[in-house]
């Protein structure tokens, strides 16, 4: 992700809530600091099919938002 | 002295104080790495001060001799333990290892290092009675060492990129040797390719030890069954990929199970053939999301009753004979996505160093 960022593609990297600051520590340390990460409620794993489209309609509008602002 | 250095007050408590507020510690009392302290520990570093031996993930920091002397006099290691240390930490940071999966992940994990060849018992290694308990300055020491590295040059900080839901006491410090006179097999490093005269760390991304008592049976296949019994579970990561998970006998369960004629060779392939559950002892979301999922060729289209090896493969299990007198052997789990790493201790020109000593600057 770190890699497609820096050849300018729009990335996002999608982390649950306690792994954020994993997330936010990682990307300094691959030189993309301001990697968009997108923030879901935890947790990701054990969850039904439901739940994870759930997750992910939490994230959508995020990504959509970033879209935006890159096309912008 | 090169590198970065931190000016603190010339107190115990002042530094121990720096060192909690600044997370540089386990939570336990650290020895002041004073430069003098440092320059004592390179006493025994044959190679340049500021010159990386690896990067240790997930912050991928410069593992200098430097860097990680401060973090052994820190530990309470003495400076005959430094080459052993630095073969550890080197180790742990091959590739195969996945050492950023076990930094960083959920599991409870940390490195074991098993210690073979002729240093252990030169540093006293403790490889028998509470080999993996207190006691031994070595084993204490150089473990808390590495614990320390992967901390302040790794950034493994809990609940920052340290993730481990509860973690485990194996995270202080998790050094032992191989009890290779007690052994009656060749050693682990001659078994994974080494010269029996070499000095070696095999390192192993492992939970805890998880006891095996035996006091009654009198066969190599009664042992082996109460072993395959406590392998046989449906919780460890192993089960989920083609790990390597370790068996740790006794040397009386050891002579029981070589006094019945089996090799390691023959130990492994018993495991692996009666180390087995049921596929519908899972559950039915491992089954699908995981064993169906993982190993298609095996389980897409099985039953219930389809038998679920604890490994891929019989020569997966890693066999070690440690401890000292007792019926008891123990099974520890590894994380599954890692390799254990053997790596020889050796000077900066190449030769297997016949002793510590060899590294001393003159």
């Amino acid at each position: 992700m770190a890699e497609l960022r820096k050849r300018g593609l729009v990335t996002a990297v999608i982390c649950s809530g306690p792994f954020l600051k994993l997330g936010q520590a990682q990307a300094r340390v691959f030189g993309v600091p301001d990697l968009p990460l997108i923030v879901i409620p935890h947790p990701l794993g054990g969850l039904s099919l439901e739940g994870v489209k759930g997750r992910a309609e939490v994230a959508i509008p995020k990504v959509i938002d970033l879209l935006k602002e890159h096309i912008r | 002295m090169p590198g970065a250095s931190v000016e603190a007050a010339d107190d115990f408590e002042a530094v121990n104080e720096l060192c909690r507020e600044r997370g540089w510690s386990d939570g336990l009392p650290i020895v002041p790495p004073t430069a003098e302290r440092v320059e004592q520990m390179l006493a025994y570093c044959d190679r340049p001060w500021d010159e990386p031996v690896a990067v240790i993930p997930p912050r991928y920091g410069d593992a200098t001799p430097l860097r990680l002397a401060a973090n052994a006099v820190m530990a309470g290691c003495w400076p005959e333990y430094f080459p052993l240390f630095v073969l550890a930490i080197e180790a742990m940071c091959e590739e195969p290892f996945n050492l950023y999966g076990i930094q960083a992940t959920t599991h409870l994990c940390a490195p074991l290092i098993i210690v073979n060849g002729p240093v252990a018992s030169e540093l006293e290694i403790n490889s028998g009675h509470n080999a993996f308990g207190p006691g031994r300055q070595s084993n204490a020491t150089i473990g808390r060492a590495v614990r320390l590295a992967l901390v302040n040059i790794g950034g493994a900080i809990p609940g920052l990129c340290d993730m481990s839901t509860f973690g485990s006491p194996a995270k202080y410090t998790y050094c032992v040797a191989e009890n290779e006179s007690a052994s009656p097999w060749p050693p682990l490093h001659v078994e994974r390719g080494f010269a029996a005269g070499a000095s070696t760390v095999t390192v192993v991304g492992a939970e805890c030890p998880h006891n095996i008592n035996d006091h009654e049976s009198l066969t190599a296949e009664g042992i082996l069954t109460t072993i395959a019994g406590t392998v046989a579970i449906t919780g460890t990561n192993d089960v989920f990929y083609k790990a390597e998970p370790l068996v740790v006998m006794s040397p009386e369960h050891a002579a029981t199970v070589a006094g019945g004629g089996y090799s390691k060779a023959d130990a492994k392939r018993f495991l692996y053939e009666h180390a087995r559950l049921p596929l519908g002892r899972f559950s039915k979301e491992n089954i699908e999301r995981r064993l169906r999922a993982k190993f298609p060729e095996r389980f897409a289209k099985a039953g219930m009753d389809a038998p679920v090896p604890m490994v891929q493969d019989p020569d997966d299990f890693m066999i070690v004979v440690i401890g000292g007198a007792g019926k008891h052997s123990a099974f520890i789990p590894t994380f599954g996505a890692t390799h254990a790493v053997t790596r020889a201790l050796k000077l900066r020109d190449g030769q297997l160093a016949p002793s510590v000593e060899a590294f001393r600057r003159s």
